[in-house]
């Protein structure tokens, strides 16, 4: 009995290592939204202990062309705060769900100025060491058309058309064949009939 | 014989000014500028830079890259099935389907020209059209009596 303790001791012990091991935070890469939409930026992690209660969660905000950050959300202890001076008051809230690993927030009314590197850090102490992952914001103000796609488009359409034409046509002219060669055969049965009736009359 | 040969000839020739017209990128031409259909050419310090249109109405500029793609193709399919209705045609037959191919690659060429004259460059006040657009206008009036000589012509008889 004490033996068998001992060994399942030492066995948790070498499973459950004592030091941390790095934390895996991910968000998208880049994010397109028009302007006046709202757009949900999603931000988890993967990490080897069980999600603690003290996890945190941070976003700060890098406008384009700005070498400055700015901390727009931090949630700890239970509790979330938004941003209710900068750029996002009241623009800003969090739909995460921090005991599922998720910290995601959620942009309202995007602006032309909200162009810019959102950057999430969460972390699930005693799993602290990790690097932040960002993801790219661009707002625009109409869908812009991309490259080749009406190209594209045009040649297909005109080219499947072509095909399907061509198909159509020696279709209906194998079928017309076909039908011509059906009836022949009908009338040639139906000859056979009469000769043996005529047959059995006589007889 | 002959006939047969000058009409082959011609059909290559126009194969091979619609490519030059679809793939190099010369419609519209400035002092060391060659633009349009795929990309713009710069003449700065002897050497030449290629870089993305921009600024253009994008629908349009992909509606004539479309046409004039689709009109190579045709005129191409044509000089296949010219060469097998040679063989497999009935004699005294019209070459109708070769015909057909060629009228839909001059519409083509029509279509996409005219929607370049009408819709880019419109209020560019330097440069003119290049050989490109020339080149495509003249594919336009060639396919038309191509595909006309293909409607008219019949298979001799002998």
């Amino acid at each position: 009995m004490l033996t068998f303790l001992a060994l399942t001791s030492v066995v948790l012990l070498g499973i459950v290592p004592e030091q941390s091991q790095a934390i895996a935070i991910y968000t998208g890469w880049e994010r397109h939204a028009l302007v006046g939409s709202d757009i949900r930026l999603s931000c988890s992690f993967f990490s080897w202990r069980w999600t603690s209660e003290d996890v945190t969660f941070s976003w700060t905000y890098r406008p384009d062309g700005s070498r400055d950050s700015i901390s727009i959300f931090h949630y700890t202890g239970g509790a979330a705060y938004v941003d209710n001076k900068g750029p996002f008051r009241d623009r800003l809230e969090f739909v995460g769900n921090p005991g599922r690993r998720d910290g995601s927030i959620l942009l309202k009314n995007l602006e032309l100025n909200d162009n810019g590197t959102f950057t999430c850090d969460a972390k699930n102490p005693p799993d602290i060491v990790g690097r932040p992952s960002s993801v790219r914001l661009l707002v625009f103000e109409k869908v812009p058309i991309q490259a080749g796609v009406i190209t594209g488009a045009i040649i297909g359409v005109v080219l499947g058309l072509l095909v399907l034409i061509v198909v159509i046509y020696y279709l209906m002219r194998f079928l017309v064949a076909r039908r011509v060669f059906s009836l022949s055969v009908s009338k040639h049965g139906k000859k056979k009939k009469e000769g043996s009736q005529q047959r059995q009359i006589k007889v | 014989m002959l006939m047969l040969a000058a009409i082959v000839v011609l059909h290559i020739t126009t194969i091979i000014l619609l490519l030059v017209a679809a793939i190099d990128n010369a419609w519209w031409v400035d002092n060391s500028v060659s633009a349009d259909l795929w990309g713009r050419w710069d003449f700065s310090n002897n050497v030449w830079h290629y870089t993305n249109l921009k600024g253009y109405p994008e629908d349009y500029l992909q509606a004539v890259q479309a046409t004039s793609v689709l009109a190579c193709v045709f005129t191409i399919l044509a000089l296949f099935v010219f060469v097998a209705q040679l063989f497999t045609l009935p004699k005294g037959m019209r070459f109708t389907f070769t015909g057909i191919l060629q009228i839909i690659a001059c519409l083509c060429i029509m279509t996409g020209a005219s929607i370049y004259t009408a819709k880019l460059h419109v209020n560019d006040t330097s440069g003119g059209y290049g050989h490109c657009y020339i080149l495509a206008w003249i594919s336009f009036v060639l396919t038309f009596i191509l595909a006309l000589t293909y409607f008219i012509l019949r298979k001799k008889k002998e």
